[in-house]
């Protein structure tokens, strides 16, 4: 195994879910505010928007996931070992 | 240490299929071929009976529902029917009742009238009965003395009480 | 390629918890590999979604109880669920589909999570979510691509080409690789997220192996059924999208 490939792989993995977490946060920070307002703002609905919600959070959190699957196969299937 | 040098005497072993996360081979079609018959198992076994049942629930519980809208309209007319016919028959009671005081009332007028009509006659007769006693019997005042007088309508009131017991 | 899975393993002292990734119990059936122990969990799951599935519809009354009444409400909400996404016309041959998508990624994300599968032991790998396998969510995610094309051709012939150019023809590029990323990004999110709770949990427990856990475990167990809806929901509105544009071009001309 070549060193520089594995610490480059390790590193590249770090970066991958460390800033592909970055914007998903912000967005699911976002969307949560949002949504506390509308409830805030409409009580009675507050059954409909939190299904909305939990549905968007889970589509932002595959962005973070994608990261995460690039930062796997980068540990333990990475094609230039 | 142990661990790794295993891992890695087993990984040489199966080089050809060596392990890892992103392993594609025959499982996919298998699965595809599996999860479809799963589809075909379940909708006989699950998704068609039940929904049958869901369905002649739903139907079931409509058709009641139409009729107990029909049966409470027809309720409702009943009732109103009802209450018109209780209003009319109390309104026809209300007649007959005011017919009969009517009725009573003339009829006890009639009798008020005609006892009195008869009392009338009868005490006229009686007045004419005494006044004609009266003078027969009765000298006038004037030629009499006052004792005789007073026997004699004490003799005109015996016999007028006498003929008159009212 | 296996430096930090070693370096994790050799890390801890207890025995209590070991955390294996990408390693598979393999069969051989003639010349091609299957992974044994996906397949396991996944004739477990599809037996106990049948035996479900019998003891709900074994003695069908019209005031339903137990088992009847369960499977009732998910068949309702399945029902809910295409109604919502393909439209009250045609949502109905369509329910089968989309309910087993919904029942077995559902019963197999909360197999893997519930069932202590460490207690049984496999010569190599180890029995998980079928899901966490990359495999089965492909093998669902291109079942989908299939179903959506079979949708569109069916309800409107070669005419379902006209999708591609609906709006404006530059659109066509965007919509062909829409074709491509569709049962990817389906695939890569229900393989992502599964794996990722089962290495969190994983190594949670390889650190702290008692009660700290629990909380993550729970919140796994949420994740995992909103991804069961998610990949169920998606693929209803891949469906109904597929059959539903043409109606509105015709509005629209």
């Amino acid at each position: 195994m070549n060193p520089t490939i594995a610490a480059a792989s390790v590193l590249a993995a770090a970066l991958a879910v460390g800033l592909g977490a970055v914007g998903p946060g912000i967005g699911q920070g976002s969307a949560a505010g949002r949504a506390v307002e509308g409830i805030a703002r409409q009580p009675e609905a507050e059954g409909k928007i939190r299904g909305t919600l939990l549905l968007s959070l889970a589509f932002m959190e595959a962005l973070t996931i994608y990261g995460l699957v690039v930062a796997l196969v980068l540990l333990f299937a990475n094609p230039f070992v | 240490m142990m661990h790794w040098t295993i891992l890695l005497a087993t990984e040489a072993a199966v080089e050809e299929a060596k392990g890892g996360l992103f392993d594609i081979d025959a499982t996919l079609p298998l699965m595809a071929i599996q999860f479809l018959l799963l589809v075909a198992i379940l909708n006989a076994l699950f998704y068609k009976p039940l929904g049958k049942v869901l369905d002649e629930r739903d139907s079931y519980i409509r058709t009641n529902q139409v009729e107990a809208k029909e049966r409470l309209i027809k309720a409702e007319n009943l009732a109103k029917q009802y209450e018109q016919e209780l209003a009319e028959t109390r309104r026809q009671a209300q007649a007959v009742i005011t017919a009969a005081q009517a009725d009573a009332q003339k009829i006890a007028a009639d009798k008020v009238a005609e006892a009195q009509r008869e009392a009338q006659a009868q005490r006229e007769q009686a007045q004419q009965e005494l006044d004609r006693q009266s003078r027969r019997h009765c000298k006038p005042w004037s030629s009499r003395s006052m004792p005789s007088v007073a026997k004699s309508w004490r003799s005109c009131s015996a016999e007028s009480q006498f003929r008159f017991p009212s | 390629m296996s430096v930090m899975l070693n370096g994790l393993t050799s890390f801890h002292f207890l025995p209590l918890a070991e955390l294996e990734v990408g390693k598979q119990f393999y069969w051989h059936i003639g010349n091609f590999n299957v992974h044994g122990q996906v397949l396991l969990t996944s004739w477990i799951v599809i037996g106990s979604l049948v035996l479900m599935s019998v003891l709900a519809t074994r003695n069908l009354q019209r005031v339903p109880a137990g088992t009847q009444n369960l499977m009732e409400y998910a068949l309702e909400f399945i029902r809910d669920l295409a109604k919502t996404q393909i439209g009250e016309k045609e949502y109905r041959p369509w329910v089968p589909f989309i309910g087993t998508l919904f029942l077995f990624i559902f019963v197999c994300n909360w197999a893997g999570a519930l069932v202590p599968w460490k207690l049984i032991r496999l010569p190599e790998g180890e029995l998980a979510a079928p899901t966490g396998d990359i495999n089965t969510t492909i093998a669902l995610a291109l079942l989908t691509s299939l179903a959506y094309f079979y949708a569109g051709f069916r309800k409107k012939g070669l005419g379902y080409f006209g999708n591609y150019v609906q709006p404006v023809p530059f659109m066509l590029p965007f919509k062909i690789i829409e074709d491509f990323t569709k049962p990817l990004s389906l695939s890569f999110r229900l393989f992502g997220n599964i794996l990722a709770d089962e290495l969190v949990v994983g190594v949670l427990v390889l650190l702290v192996p008692l009660f700290v856990p629990l909380p993550v475990m729970a919140l796994g167990l949420f994740t995992s059924a909103i991804q069961a809806l998610i990949f169920a929901t998606l693929a209803a509105s891949y469906i109904g999208e597929a059959m539903e544009d043409h109606g509105e071009e015709h509005g629209e001309h």
